[in-house]
């Protein structure tokens, strides 16, 4: 390599630019990342400073260098990673979890409507006898068929919605952890019909398709965003002028991401 | 090929389509490998290619397309390469000798064998910091602001670890008078 030799770095107080800031614009302009402005303030400075000129001669010629480096061809490595990458099935994996998220859905919120209906009717025949915490029968009732229904439409929602559907996860398996016991408990004291606890069973379908869908991972553009997705503080538009979507170079996800 | 095409092989893939990763390593696997012959170092370069690949395919369920594939590959290269880095440091192991006839990974035309060798051991010998910031945008060919965003730092760091990383160049091969070539003959 034939650089000139030694080039000290120091003040140059007529230009108002030291070297070293100076050399690191040049670098910056080698790779083309430096604008108008500081590319007038380099030449202001490589004027009265023939150390800079040389070590601009110099760094120019070891970038070329190393950029034009002869470099082998790497290895092959496509047969042999392959196989790590998500097989076939995962697609139609995530498509059968939402369609059958869906028809859990649409059975929970007839379930939910069906009882809600029950309710509605049997409040008019009787005055209640049993007021539990502040509700009677008839209105705890109301209660649990709100809930169904509300079960039901979310299930929908989250088939519709994947984005959404893991927020609904946590809440769920508590709700079925704690139901569980309770019907068990329940079933034996003959506090409740065989039948109502089988019903039960859609929810827990439900739990275990919306898992599914949540694993098979993320599906842009399946459904409302959060703003934070399109748009980042400081963050630049994902749109760019000229067309095709690309995606903003800002920090992705989270450190997990990548395991 | 450029990074839109790349991201958009990755989603495919991510979407179970097997052809489509493949044509995302055939994409990629030669930056990843030459960013990896000198974040870590040739002789374990490809087995490092591979683990990079291995994670990066395995955790490609959560890739989400809202950063360009390429730079998140080689995010994931270079955490491979840290834990390599951190991994040999733990258990220390006598460093494979680099021989004066070292050839460069490849071998490079005769006149300028012993120029490659010179600036290739003067860009090893450069702090790991520097190094990775003058590798990802000299070698790979990556914007500063892409450059950031692989290493997560700002862009001003990358952009005064490029120059000083040139300026430890500039020094560096100004010293070594006796690897200059001689041409005459």
């Amino acid at each position: 390599m034939r650089v000139a030799g030694n080039h000290g770095a120091g003040r140059d107080d007529q230009h108002g630019v030291d070297c070293d800031g100076c050399r690191e614009a040049m670098s910056a302009a080698l790779d083309g990342e430096a604008d108008a402005a500081e590319q007038a303030r380099i030449d202001a400075h490589l004027g009265g400073c023939a150390a800079c000129r040389s070590w601009q001669r110099d760094a120019a010629l070891v970038t070329r260098h190393v950029r034009t480096a002869a470099v082998g061809a790497g290895p092959d490595l496509v047969d042999r990673v392959v196989d790590a990458a998500p097989a076939a099935s995962v697609r139609w994996r995530g498509v059968s979890a939402r369609a059958g998220l869906a028809a859990v859905g649409l059975a929970q919120a007839v379930l939910g409507l069906v009882s809600l209906l029950g309710a509605a009717t049997h409040a008019h025949a009787m005055t209640d006898p049993f007021m539990v915490l502040g509700a009677g029968m008839a209105h705890a009732t109301h209660e649990t068929a709100a809930w169904n229904l509300a079960l039901g439409v979310a299930f929908l929602g989250g088939a519709l919605f994947t984005r959404h559907l893991a927020g609904l996860l946590p809440v769920l398996g508590a709700f079925i952890a704690v139901l569980a016991v309770l019907s068990g408990l329940d079933l034996v004291a003959g506090r409740v019909e065989p039948g109502r606890v089988v019903s039960h069973l859609v929810l827990v379908a439900g739990f275990l398709l919306g898992l599914a869908v949540v694993r098979s991972g993320p599906r842009p553009g399946t459904g409302p965003s959060p703003g934070a997705r399109w748009w980042r503080p400081g963050g630049r538009s994902v749109v760019a002028d000229d067309g095709p979507t690309r995606p903003a170079p800002t920090p992705w996800e989270r450190e997990s991401d990548v395991a | 090929m450029d990074d839109a095409r790349i991201t958009a092989l990755a989603l495919r893939a991510r979407d179970g389509d097997r052809g489509a990763a493949g044509e995302f390593v055939a994409a990629t696997q030669h930056q990843v490998w030459r960013l990896l012959v000198h974040l870590a170092d040739p002789s374990v370069a490809e087995e490092l290619t591979q683990e990079t690949y291995e994670r990066a395919l395995g955790s490609l369920r959560r890739y989400r397309g809202d950063a360009p594939a390429r730079s998140w590959l080689l995010s994931v290269a270079r955490r491979v390469a840290a834990d390599h880095l951190r991994r040999r440091s733990r258990r220390p192991v006598s460093p494979a000798p680099l021989a004066e006839d070292d050839r460069p990974v490849g071998g490079a035309p005769r006149g300028d064998l012993a120029e490659s060798v010179a600036v290739r051991h003067a860009v090893d010998a450069l702090d790991p910091d520097r190094r990775e910031a003058f590798v990802l945008t000299q070698v790979i060919g990556l914007s500063y602001e892409e450059a950031a965003a692989v290493c997560r730092c700002p862009i001003g760091t990358i952009r005064s670890r490029v120059a000083r990383a040139r300026a430890d160049l500039v020094d560096a091969l100004a010293d070594r008078p006796a690897e200059r070539p001689h041409r005459s003959g």
